[in-house]
């Protein structure tokens, strides 16, 4: 038999149990064939079993491990892996939860699933530098409206109508799972990675809306704008000095530029 | 760097890089002659991966290990994956590069298992090319690993160690010769181990790893997540015996022990390898 057709034939094995390899294999008096290609076989789904299970604990802890075992082995029939790092294996989970059923009929499944692999997109993100405080300083306050805040690679942004980082922290905690929450207006997250940890906090209005701007290349004085016509608070500029001030502090913000924004 | 007889650069005796360890490493600097890292895991673009592979490496000397090459496989070579892995190499500069002898998946998938390949003279012809491609893409020569099997071919025509002898000779490239591996492969298929290792040539293997493994049905499984056993340590002083001063590691991949006990088995190592590097010295 030819290489490439032997290697179709076990992947077929692998992927869908079903193949001719079992004629191509050796049988003795130790193992048959089938047991011998079952090592392939249950390693296989195990492999790829744990990989999720190590990236979707906070799932896993909501499914219950032997729903999430059936969940995983649709998820790898359905998206069998094309990465030569295991590491992305996850990455179709959350839309998968979200498309098939019956995980569509439980939505704040799908929303787990986003928020835990965004926190794996935080762990190993490009590094950038830090700006500081002492920085920020250092501009003139009549460069202020034409500064461009430039955050962290790391930072992602979700937007949940479930609570689920409060709900993985208490699997996390290994305390009694909360049930979930629903909001009907959906609340905006921010993860970031600090010091290698990452780190997550729900967003007001008026803050997801002042990064959004940022990572679009707005200017503080554009921000500031903005702010007027979307911020409660009474002062705006010190409203965007607080946001500014905290961001420096969490080790959000990469860099400070001005000019135009690079293509 | 100290050399045997012949030209392999020699390390000593290592261990694998695993995230449980880190902090372990980067607080302590264990006496470790060098690490192990899986290349795969550290393609990433920043963040604790590549910082404490950087703390690890500005200590120690580090080699690479990958599990997705796919030498054997069908697939034509993937070029994105080879230049992530020459990227990471610039970045790190490893003492050598190693994949295994086998295949891993095709039509694009990855099966991340390390699939034994019929011993063929098509399959000897398919890899010595791609192993001349990828040596020629990195610059360097690269190391393959026999891998434990649990099932054989009946199109094959040669031995295992036949074929791994008939790659390495015929692509000029070297070995990683897993002990366990041997041990296992040959409890499965019912060879000699120590044939297998006389059929290897000496000059070839640079590097040694030692695992354990574990029992099923009446099979063993590569598992690499308990303690070297003592048949498996027993084959590694024929090979001490055989190839001489190679520098030797432990992998642990699964139910990973405090560093403590992984430096323990080490030692073991070191213990059993040196009364008899000394006798042939003499």
């Amino acid at each position: 038999m030819r290489l490439v057709h032997l290697q179709k034939q076990f992947q077929c094995y692998l992927l869908d149990g079903k193949s001719e390899i079992e004629r191509h294999v050796v049988a003795t008096d130790k193992a048959s064939a089938m047991q011998r290609l079952a090592i392939y076989g249950n390693a296989y789904r195990l492999r790829l079993l744990e990989v999720l299970g190590e990236d979707f604990p906070g799932l896993k802890g909501l499914l219950g491990a032997e729903s999430f075992a059936v969940l995983g082995c649709a998820y790898i029939d359905a998206h069998p892996s094309a990465h030569p790092s295991i590491r992305w294996f996850g990455r179709h989970l959350s839309h998968f939860l979200r498309e098939r059923t019956p995980y569509n009929d439980r939505p704040e499944l799908a929303e787990m699933a986003a928020f835990e692999w965004a926190q794996g997109e935080v762990v190993d993100a490009a590094d950038t530098a830090v700006c500081s405080a002492e920085q920020l300083a250092a501009v003139s306050p009549a460069r202020w409206p034409d500064m461009r805040v430039v955050f962290q690679h790391a930072l992602r942004r979700l937007e949940l109508h479930w609570n689920v980082p409060v709900v993985w922290r208490a699997i996390d905690d290994g305390t009694t799972t909360p049930t979930p929450e629903h909001s009907t207006r959906p609340l905006a997250w921010l993860l970031w990675r600090r010091s290698l940890q990452v780190h997550w906090r729900s967003l007001a209005e008026d803050e997801h809306w002042a990064i959004r701007a940022c990572l679009d290349g707005r200017t503080l004085g554009e921000i500031c704008q903005g702010l007027s016509e979307r911020s409660a608070a009474p002062d705006v500029p010190l409203r965007a000095a607080s946001l500014l001030k905290q961001w420096l502090s969490e080790d959000l913000v990469a860099n400070i530029e001005f000019g135009e924004v690079p293509c | 760097m100290p050399h045997d007889q012949q030209t392999r650069p020699y390390l000593g005796y290592g261990l694998g890089l695993r995230p449980d360890h880190y902090q372990d490493i980067v607080r302590d600097w264990p006496a470790v002659g060098w690490f192990e890292v899986l290349s795969e895991n550290y393609m990433v673009d920043g963040g604790k991966p590549l910082h404490y592979l950087e703390r690890v490496r500005s200590r120690y000397p580090v080699v690479m290990h990958g599990v997705s090459l796919s030498i054997g496989g069908c697939d034509p070579l993937d070029r994105a994956y080879l230049q992530r892995l020459k990227s990471l190499a610039n970045r790190i500069e490893p003492q050598w590069i190693s994949d295994h002898l086998c295949w891993t998946g095709m039509a694009g998938k990855n099966l991340h298992d390390l699939l034994p390949l019929p011993y063929t003279e098509e399959a000897l012809v398919h890899v010595v090319e791609r192993v001349n491609q990828v040596q020629d893409f990195l610059g360097r020569q690269i190391l393959l690993e026999n891998v434990s099997s649990y099932v054989s071919y009946a199109d094959s025509a040669l031995s295992e160690w036949e074929f791994l002898r008939a790659v390495t000779e015929q692509a000029d490239c070297l070995i990683l010769l897993d002990i366990n591996n041997v041990y296992v492969s040959s409890c499965n298929h019912e060879f000699d181990a120590l044939t297998y290792l006389a059929g290897i040539p000496r000059d070839r293997v640079h590097q040694f790893h030692l695992a354990g493994h574990s029992y099923q049905d009446n099979l063993i499984v590569d598992t690499h997540d308990t303690a070297v056993i003592d048949p498996v340590w027993w084959l590694y002083a024929d090979a001490v015996r055989r190839f001489g001063r190679v520098s030797t590691m432990i992998e642990r991949d699964s139910n990973i022990p405090p560093l403590s006990q992984l430096l323990d088995e080490l030692e073991l190592a070191r213990r059993i390898a040196e009364p008899i590097l000394n006798e042939r010295a003499a």
